[in-house]
């Protein structure tokens, strides 16, 4: 079984370099990418099967590189989690609304957020 | 009468005298020729006689003749004179019945067009004046009426003359001629308004503020009462508040919500420094001690994320309304963008309300349909509104391509209007605490703009029609008895029951009443509630009030209702059809209840008997025919249809018993006593 691919969009460096290792030792194959633009390269180059994906990013919000992933044929079976430092429920319905699977608020437990990549990822298999 | 016999007379005796004095001329004339001549005295007496009768015929006949022509036509033009003095008469004089006085005639006329055209000019004034004064009068009456704020306005004494619907609103079963401290706790009111009378008699004349609680205590009023001065004389004051239990309740909220985010973010953040700072000094730590210290982070990092999602929740638990709304109709906020936008948009009906401001949404939505056909790809955009509970969710659809968060992004950056100078759209929704989006359809997309709802606005019929009075009557004096009926206050009520045995369990359904209060019956402050009998309505009374079992589920009971209608009545005579029935429901209750009805009583039924004793129909059908009043039939007992026509029927009663002399309370119930045969019938 290939190892499963996942892309980091998160401007931010030091929560992207606990990720990055978090996610490395669960065994993934991981990309990051700081910029709204730099995250539609890296899915066009080489599409993952999930994308981890803060809201606020330099260029494009995360908002639309979702909008994005569900509008594309290629793209679209994509699993999405969301972040934000934003508090508020209306963004959580937003980024729910707009197409992403699940939706995180900062700050998480990091177990949380890998139980959920997990869960993703294994729910696509199963199907 | 006396004096134009008096002009005529005074003509005739001076025409009299005239003769007279003719005559005795004459006659003492022929007496001094004959003494002279001494000739034969016949032909003297007969001269004499003849010359007499000659004067004196035309003494009465130029007499006659000044009396036809002038004494007549002035008294004539005298009478016409004053007759358009003291009266409207604008007709002109009629000059051919005074021919012979000259220009006295036209004279008069010229007075008389002058007197017209003067009054024609006062008229048209007045008209002016009339006009004038009601469009201030309809002017002040929305201003009063709309005022965001409350607005009382009380006598002296501090009965409440004037109130709009906020003060309603926040006050609850405010009325006229009710004292202000059914509704407010006055101590504070009455404070401010001693530093008031203070302060004028230093010369000054301000405004003071006060913050009072309601009379239940739910709600805290910030507000100024200032003095109405009318010749140096205190008339009354208006009082003018807010609502600021909110206010100061978001702002402890608030203070209590940022004072347990700092501690609850301090501690943890002051160990994890420590533990941190410990863990890199050295490499002195036992390998246990070490595992101890990463418990100790991990706890701690815990106890951090705990306490930001506690506060996040309670945060926007909250709502902190820091931008101004109120419920705006969503049908307004559609109009004012179809006349802002010249671009066919389809809007749907729709009967919602949002808490919001009214303007910012407009122009937000503007800015949206202004970004959304920017490129001329998207077309047919129609607008709708989604309710679901609390939240009201504006949607907007077209056809075309979808909208990517970036655009949008870039058209909420720009200034919303240049009345909010810098403010953009994305500022209006975060102070709406929402976000817009655009988000897939089974058949295209739509954007999405999720707000509160709100209860519906008060719709103009709400506005109460009487809710000022300036003629209030002085304040109470005396015996009740002795006071006169028109001073007095009455709620006019009306039951429904379960049946027609109060002493065999029947129970009340539903109070109705109306207030009537210097002779006007106040149609906006009514008391209408349903009463669950806590039993079973039969269903031959369900079929005369429409009230059944399912209606009255929900409703309060007696003890509830009949404190609040007790409230409803203070200081009131209460009045009823057949008033002995309506009255034993409720003093039975009166235990349950825990307040005495011990109101004076009129009852419309013995009043009409002893108004029309010889006839026998009392019934309220009968009296409505009597004095012209219509129910409409749905209204036919119900309690508010009933209690409205019983009221009608009860002021015209009053008028009559002022024709016949009977201005009391005391009158009219001894009125009441003379009909001892129908009292012993009304033994419930």
């Amino acid at each position: 079984m290939s190892k499963k691919s996942v892309l980091l969009v998160e401007d931010e460096d030091n929560i992207a370099l606990a990720l990055e290792h978090l996610l490395g030792r669960e065994g993934y194959r991981l990309r990051r990418v700081a910029s709204g633009n730099a995250a539609l390269e890296a899915l066009a180059e080489d599409r993952p099967d999930l994308v981890v994906l803060d809201v606020m990013l330099p260029e494009r919000s995360g908002y639309e590189i979702c909008q994005i992933i569900r509008n594309d044929a290629a793209l679209r079976d994509i699993k999405v989690l969301m972040m934000t430092a934003g508090g508020g429920e209306v963004e959580r319905r937003k980024g729910l609304a707009l197409g992403a699977d699940a939706f995180l608020t900062k700050p998480f437990a990091t177990r949380d957020l890998t139980r959920q990549i997990g869960q993703m990822l294994d729910g696509d298999e199963d199907g | 009468m006396a004096e134009r016999l008096g002009l005529r007379l005074r003509f005739a005796l001076f025409f009299a005298a005239l003769g007279i004095g003719g005559v005795a001329i004459i006659a003492a004339a022929l007496w001094f020729g004959q003494s002279r001549a001494g000739r034969d005295p016949g032909g003297y007496v007969i001269a004499g006689v003849v010359a007499a009768l000659g004067v004196l015929g035309l003494a009465a006949w130029i007499g006659l003749l000044f009396d036809e022509n002038v004494a007549k036509p002035i008294l004539a033009l005298a009478s016409d004179l004053s007759t358009r003095a003291r009266a409207d008469v604008d007709l002109e004089i009629d000059e051919t019945q005074a021919k012979h006085l000259s220009t006295l005639a036209p004279a008069a006329n010229a007075i008389n067009a002058a007197l017209a055209e003067a009054r024609a000019a006062r008229q048209r004034a007045i008209e002016r004046e009339t006009a004038r004064i009601s469009r201030e009068k309809a002017l002040f009456e929305a201003l009063f009426r709309d005022l965001g704020e409350g607005a009382v306005v009380a006598t002296p004494d501090n009965r409440v003359m004037l109130y709009n619907r906020m003060a309603q609103e926040l006050l609850g079963e405010i009325g006229l001629d009710r004292p202000l401290s059914a509704f407010l706790r006055p101590e504070p009111v009455l404070d401010a308004l001693k530093r008031m009378q203070a302060a004028r008699i230093r010369g000054r004349i301000s405004a003071e503020t006060f913050l009072a609680a309601s009379a239940d205590g739910t709600r805290f009023l910030l507000g100024r009462v200032s003095p109405i001065l009318s010749d140096e004389e205190v008339t009354g004051h208006v009082l003018i508040f807010r609502d600021a239990t909110d206010d100061l309740s978001a702002h402890a909220h608030n203070d209590h919500l940022f004072n347990s985010l700092l501690e609850g973010v301090r501690r943890p953040a002051a160990t994890i420094g420590a533990l941190l700072d410990v863990l890199q000094s050295g490499d002195d730590l036992l390998p246990e001690t070490r595992a101890r210290f990463r418990q100790g982070i991990e706890d701690e990092v815990g106890r951090l994320f705990g306490c930001l999602d506690d506060m996040g929740k309670r945060h926007s638990a909250a709502r902190s309304r820091r931008w101004p709304m109120s419920p705006v109709a969503v049908s307004h906020i559609f109009d004012g963008l179809s006349a802002q936008i010249d671009l066919p948009l389809a809007t749907g009906e729709t009967d919602a309300t949002l808490i919001c401001d009214g303007f910012a949404i407009t122009a937000l939505l503007a800015q949206v349909i202004d970004g959304l056909t920017e490129t001329g790809e998207r077309r047919d955009l129609a607008l709708g509104a989604e309710v679901e509970g609390e939240e009201t969710r504006l949607v907007m659809t077209w056809q075309g391509p979808a909208v990517r968060d970036g655009e949008i992004a870039g058209w909420l950056a720009r200034p919303l209007s240049t009345a909010y100078g810098d403010y953009t759209g994305r500022d209006a929704l975060s102070g709406h605490q929402s976000d817009l989006w655009c988000e897939p359809t089974a058949t295209g997309h739509r954007i999405v703009m999720p707000l509160v709802s709100g209860a519906p606005p008060l719709a103009l019929g709400d506005a109460r029609p009487e809710f000022y009075d300036f003629n209030l009557p002085d304040a109470p004096m005396g015996d009740l008895a002795e006071r006169a009926l028109a001073d007095l206050s009455f709620v006019v009520f009306d039951t429904e029951t379960t049946g027609l045995s109060p002493r065999g369990g029947d129970e009340i359904v539903q109070i109705a009443g109306i207030r009537i209060v210097n002779g006007r019956i106040l149609r906006g402050e009514i008391f209408d509630t349903l009463v669950n009998p806590g039993r079973a309505i039969p269903p031959a009374s369900t079929r005369v009030h429409h009230i059944s079992d399912d209606m009255v589920t929900d409703a309060p009971d007696i003890t509830q209702a009949g404190q609040r209608f007790h409230e409803f009545c203070k200081g009131a005579v209460l009045v009823a059809h057949n008033a002995p029935f309506d009255l034993a429901f409720l003093r039975l209750k009166e235990q349950v209840i825990g307040r005495r009805f011990d109101n004076p009583v009129l009852c419309t039924v013995l009043m009409s008997a002893g108004l029309f004793e010889h006839t026998g129909a009392h019934t309220l059908d009968a009296l409505c025919e009597r004095f012209g009043v219509t129910i409409p039939p749905e209204a036919r007992h119900t309690a508010m249809g009933d209690t409205l026509a019983t009221a009608e029927v009860f002021v015209q009663m009053l008028e009559l018993l002022k024709a016949k002399g009977v201005t009391t309370l005391g009158g009219a119930i001894a009125e009441e006593g003379r009909m001892t045969k129908i009292r012993r019938a009304q033994n419930y």
